[in-house]
């Protein structure tokens, strides 16, 4: 048999008639794996006719807009907390969005916005407070009330960014533990984590958008909900998706709902999605067959505190899965952070809702953007090297080694920079070199300077200077133009100097 | 078996472990140990058949002996398994058919690295 790949084999409407009249064939993404590895894409295509998806993991980009109803006499809330965490107040009297990474400053880093909303759809009591300035209209200055899920009108969980496609995995370089929202990373790559389902998750089964998009539905934290459409960062050239997703909060679970405390790093929400993928064509029952090792990702050093951080291997989900990763010629212990168990749990549970009627397939309205970029911020207003620089200390290269030693002590610096003629750096001197020549029974300055000198330029940026003096562990950087003639010099004191003036 | 020994200010002096060592002619492997304003607390590991006498001869120089379990995963666990790339003593594993975290609580030795880990404050040390 052969067929055009793209080739529709059947229509949404026919798999909800099936649905309707139980005779629809629903397998997990698990399954459609070994499916697909028997019996080939166009044999699976033709028995399968949903593949479902699962993932349950920390998405910190997620909250819930709740409305509370007036009051009377009426307020018009201008600071709200629930259990001391504060909500987002911008809009209408009574609305408000409750946000998973919010702390409640009384307990911070254990109790937060993910906390409330577990605590909200476990039917909790919730403690409110809120003030306002009163108005004509809204003369009330304060509320203090205790109330439940059930008291609100509207709880709807909205997240601005779930289900990753994928993500990378991390381990730290330095020689202390850190504690990322990657979890808690033991020094000399003492262990890893990573995040993400690989095969059950629902993007990595329709990598090309073809099913799911605006108006998906969706299993939702134990409930039904549906895609908003692409979630904030998402980046589909590099495999790199995300969802913006909503339900209705009252008919969801604690168990796929739940608040997470990340030490050092602040609180989360741990949020259950599982989208169901109809196999329209031979194409996608070959996508939702993919293999773990298929995933490729990178294990990246969260050592490194920059918004790029280096790569320490390429690694993919097979070999994240197993437990142990190979660094630098030895075996580390791997595990996720979120939930393998949860994520082939929510697959199931959509199977079997499917299975028995209570769940539908929806065609979206609009597909998901192929061609958004995630683009990183642009900072304004930050400082740059000749803005920050000092005048520079110079000698010639024919000066002897006391000349100079002489000059750092008169001029109260640590270095000298060493010119020519026509003021070109040569050569860097410290007082350390010094003492060193000193000690050792030098006599020349050329014999005693560094000639590779780490140079910036006048218009390079104050986190650049950072990050150049890190990485070469200086505490110096000449400032040079375009002809390598020296112009100042960048020092760590001046550095310091320059931040201490910031306002934070 | 672990057991967890205290002592109070008074015998906190007394060098009663190595004195109950001598006495049965027994291994003890002392994993962790902390003395303070309440006291000493000790962490020792005894021969599982050697277990009685030995607790026994802790209570006759005044040592209160406690044979316990030290750890306990609660129903907010998720199996996620961060823990397990922390724990030094492979307690904490993965039941890879079920996919359920879960503790050998005999092994646990309560260094505690794991419990600042847990996203969920799942594991709690029992003292």
């Amino acid at each position: 048999m052969t067929r055009n790949k793209h080739g529709r084999i059947r229509t949404i409407e026919e798999i909800n008639e099936k649905i309707k009249q139980g005779s629809v064939v629903a397998v997990t993404a698990e399954e459609m794996r070994m499916i697909v590895e028997e019996k080939g894409p166009e044999k699976a295509a033709e028995e399968v006719d949903v593949v479902t998806t699962g993932t349950f993991g920390a998405m910190c980009s997620s909250g819930a807009f709740l409305n509370f109803g007036h009051s009377d006499p009426p307020i018009k809330m201008d600071k709200i907390t629930l259990n001391g965490v504060e909500a987002y107040h911008g809009n209408a009297a009574v609305d408000c969005y409750i946000g998973a990474t919010r702390m409640d400053p009384k307990r911070p880093f254990e109790y937060g916005g993910g906390h409330v909303i577990e605590d909200l759809v476990s039917g909790k009591t919730i403690h409110v407070e809120a003030e306002a300035y009163g108005t004509d209209c809204y003369p009330r200055r304060h509320v203090e009330t205790d109330i439940t899920i059930e008291d609100l009108n509207q709880a709807i969980l909205c997240n601005p960014r779930n289900a990753y496609q994928r993500y990378n995995a991390a381990t730290n370089s330095r020689d202390e533990v850190i504690y990322t929202y990657m979890g808690k990373l033991l020094p000399d790559f003492g262990n890893a984590s990573f995040s993400g389902s690989g095969i059950l998750n629902p993007l990595c089964n329709d990598p090309d958008y073809e099913t799911i998009g605006v108006g998906t539905r969706i299993f939702l934290g134990g409930g039904i909900g549906y895609v908003v459409g692409e979630g904030t960062q998402h980046d589909p050239k590099n495999r790199l998706g995300t969802l913006m997703v909503k339900g209705d909060l009252k008919k969801m679970s604690p168990r796929y709902l739940k608040g997470a405390s990340f030490t050092g790093y602040g609180t989360s929400l741990y949020v259950g999605i599982g989208i169901p993928i109809p196999i329209l064509n031979v194409g996608l029952a070959e996508k939702t067959g993919l293999k773990d090792e298929d995933i490729k990702t990178d294990l990246l050093d969260y050592g490194v505190p920059r918004r790029i951080r280096p790569i320490v291997k390429g690694t993919n989900y097979a070999e994240l899965k197993s437990g142990k990763l190979e660094v630098d010629r030895r075996e580390i212990p791997v595990q996720p952070l979120s939930s393998l168990k949860l994520a082939r749990e929510i697959a199931e549970t959509l199977k079997e809702w499917i299975l028995s009627g209570k769940f539908y397939i929806s065609e979206p309205v609009e597909k998901l953007p192929l061609d958004t970029e995630f683009k990183p911020m642009k900072v304004t207003g930050e400082p740059e090297a000749h803005m920050i620089m000092e005048p520079a200390v110079t000698c010639s290269v024919e000066e002897s080694l006391r000349e100079a030693a002489e000059r750092i002590v008169q001029e109260e610096v640590n270095h000298i920079l060493v010119t020519d003629e026509g003021g070109r750096l040569k050569g860097i001197v410290t007082s350390f070199d010094i003492t060193k020549a000193v000690a050792e029974g030098f006599r020349r300055l050329d014999e005693v300077m560094t000639t590779k000198v780490v140079t910036v330029k006048p218009g390079e940026l104050l986190e650049s200077c950072i990050q150049k003096m890190e990485e070469h562990n200086i505490s110096a950087l000449p400032v040079v133009d375009d002809e390598g003639r020296v112009m100042g010099i960048v020092t760590s004191e001046g550095i310091a100097k320059t931040l201490g003036r910031r306002r934070f | 078996m672990k057991v967890e020994l205290r002592f109070d200010t008074r015998i906190v002096n007394e060098p009663a472990i190595t004195s109950v060592a001598l006495e049965k002619g027994v291994l003890l492997n002392i994993l962790r140990a902390q003395v303070d304003e309440h006291g000493g607390r000790v962490l020792l590991e005894i021969p599982d058949d050697r277990v009685d006498e030995v607790v026994e001869a802790f209570e006759r120089r005044g040592v209160k002996a406690y044979r316990r379990t030290l750890v306990e995963i609660n129903d907010r666990c998720i199996s996620c398994g961060h823990c397990i790339t922390l724990c030094p003593v492979e307690a904490l594993y993965r039941d890879e058919l079920e996919l359920t975290v879960r503790v050998d609580a005999d092994k646990c030795i309560q260094c505690g690295r794991c419990v600042d880990a847990c996203p969920m404050r799942a594991i709690i040390l029992l003292i």
